[in-house]
């Protein structure tokens, strides 16, 4: 590497410069992308242009009544109903949720899906899921769908040591014999390649993707077979750099240039056995796939999926804007997931319930004085969740009153000072100090000693709140 | 009545027990003032001068000699009697 060492002037400043055309506060940091990025393949260098994305028709797709449902008790049709019509919601005018799959094996399976549709959202798009079995067919045809996806796995692990081929083109050929079916049925087939960052790729997953596009070109475009790839044990790698198979730059380039899969037929489906699930998604959005799958709070097989309502914010930092998307409607299905007793992390991003909350007093006099110092975004704008703080012996008097103003819901010159709440932020020290407690000290338990220190505040602001 | 640097003093000693307050005393190296105690301080000085300070300002001050300077300016400006 050359040396670039230089020297660093100070740019001296008497105000602030925030920075506010990449944290606008009232939208997610945005994502500027300086192109092109260069991905050195099969030893020459292949730039992508990063810039683009924000004007490609990226989108998302959602998997949580299937992957989803791999990982927990199944829904109930109610509450199955419930959550697509929240994601259809999320997703907004322009269908930035773009389909959704179900399974179509069960009566409830098949209830839940009319249902669904019965609520007349053209987005997200109900597709099927079916194993690589022909008779399948008749389940998606019968349900009037228009795309179904199916197994079409694709390591060794797969193809030999559970699906017990006899070889590598029994495979292909059965596969594909599961196509011509599909397109005989009139029905789009999306082949998940199953395991494919475990594949041999050059050996196996291009000539078969190759002859999923031979046959395509003889069907009408709306039938063209779609890619998924599913990094079905979360080895995807995002760097540069990275080898084959499990390179998310090297297998896109492979399947989108040199087999010509166009970008709107190519989806990413993660798994987050390495912490990498979100990052890949995203990855794969840069690298030309238009679809990333998700699932509502990555809930799915095993570690989960690329979280849906990340993949929303990524998106909304990438586009630079919200694009219709109801960013409310995410915390509503989190208190809705909570009510049917999916637990959700405390300190999962964006939904847990102290996503947002800091227990520290030097965090919290941050807040007090400027909330985007800890906040993220405008979490109250786009989330209905103020940041807050969590009152413990670390908190401080900044801590406790950032907590009471916001109980009371008061801003500006209407907050209550930090000396005017000595009475409480004394009890507070004294539980940990005098009475020796070690825990968390709750709202329940605030909010009594708010009404006993601040009776005027609380006829005025809480009294008549039900 | 008792000079403001007296009560000051007095009400320090009080709440932060200590025997002794010297006005160069600084309320949190010297005298172990925590956060909590600090706004206990401001508050029950607020009380014993029957004025009201600026949270900022009023925490802003290090030593007891500079409490006393900034209680007797604001009893000053909000026109409370003081011995000084």
């Amino acid at each position: 590497m050359s040396k670039v060492k230089k020297k660093h002037r100070l740019t001296d400043a008497k105000e602030p410069n925030l920075l506010e055309d990449i944290f606008p506060y009232d939208l997610p940091p945005r994502i500027r992308l300086e192109g092109p990025a260069v991905e050195y393949i099969d030893g020459k260098p292949v730039e992508f242009d990063f810039g683009a994305v924000k004007d490609r028709p990226i989108l998302i797709t959602d998997t949580t009544f299937r992957d989803g449902q791999q990982a927990m008790p199944p829904y109930t049709v109610e509450q199955m109903v419930h959550i697509y019509d929240l994601l259809s919601r999320i997703g907004g005018p322009n269908g930035v949720v773009r389909q959704t799959e179900f399974f179509l094996y069960t009566k409830n399976d098949r209830e839940t899906l009319d249902r669904c549709r019965a609520l007349g959202h053209e987005h997200p798009e109900c597709t099927g899921w079916i194993r690589a079995v022909k008779g399948d067919f008749r389940l998606v045809k019968e349900a009037g769908l228009r795309e179904t996806g199916m197994l079409t796995s694709c390591s060794d692990y797969h193809i030999f040591q559970k699906l017990k081929f006899r070889s590598r083109k029994e495979c292909i050929d059965s596969y594909c014999e599961v196509v011509d079916a599909a397109f005989e049925a009139g029905v789009r087939p999306r082949c998940h390649l199953e395991d494919v960052t475990r594949a041999d790729i050059e050996g196996f997953v291009l000539p078969f993707v190759d002859r999923l596009m031979e046959m395509s070109e003889q069907v009408p475009d709306e039938l063209s077979a779609k890619i998924r790839l599913c990094d079905t044990m979360g080895f995807g790698v995002s760097y540069p750099g990275a080898e084959l198979p499990r390179s998310i730059p090297k297998l896109i380039y492979k399947l989108n240039r040199e087999c010509g899969v166009p970008s709107d037929r190519l989806e990413w489906h993660g798994h987050n056995d390495f912490h990498k699930v979100h990052v890949n998604g995203a990855t794969a959005w840069l690298y030309g796939c238009d679809f990333v799958n998700t699932t509502l709070f990555g809930f799915g097989e095993r570690t989960g999926n690329p979280p849906l309502e990340g993949a929303i914010f990524e998106y909304i930092a990438l586009k630079g804007a919200t694009c219709g998307i109801d960013t409310m409607a995410i915390t509503e299905l989190a208190d809705y997931m909570r009510s049917i007793g999916l637990p959700i992390p405390e300190n999962y991003p964006f939904v847990g319930r102290a996503f947002n909350t800091t227990r520290a007093g030097i965090h919290a006099g941050g807040l007090r004085q400027d909330e985007r110092i800890y906040n993220i975004f405008d979490t109250a704008k786009l989330l209905n969740r103020p940041p807050r703080v969590a009152i413990t012996d670390k908190s401080g008097a900044d801590g406790v009153a950032h907590w009471l103003n916001e109980f009371f819901g008061l801003k500006g010159d209407d907050r209550i000072n930090k000396i005017r709440i000595h009475k409480l932020a004394r009890w507070v020290i004294d539980q940990y100090d005098v009475e020796s407690r070690l825990t968390t000290i709750s709202d329940q338990e605030l909010e009594v000693k708010a009404k006993e220190f601040f009776p005027d505040y609380w006829e005025k602001y809480k009294a008549n709140v039900k | 009545m008792a000079t403001v640097e007296e009560r000051v003093k007095a009400i320090t000693a009080r709440k932060l027990r200590v025997d002794e307050v010297k006005l160069e005393d600084n309320f949190t190296a010297d005298l172990g003032a925590e956060s909590v105690d600090s706004i206990e301080l401001v508050a029950m000085f607020e009380e014993e001068f029957g004025i009201e300070m600026d949270e900022d300002a009023a925490l802003a001050v290090q030593t007891v000699g500079d409490a006393v300077k900034f209680i007797t300016n604001v009893c000053k400006e909000q026109g409370v009697e003081i011995e000084q």
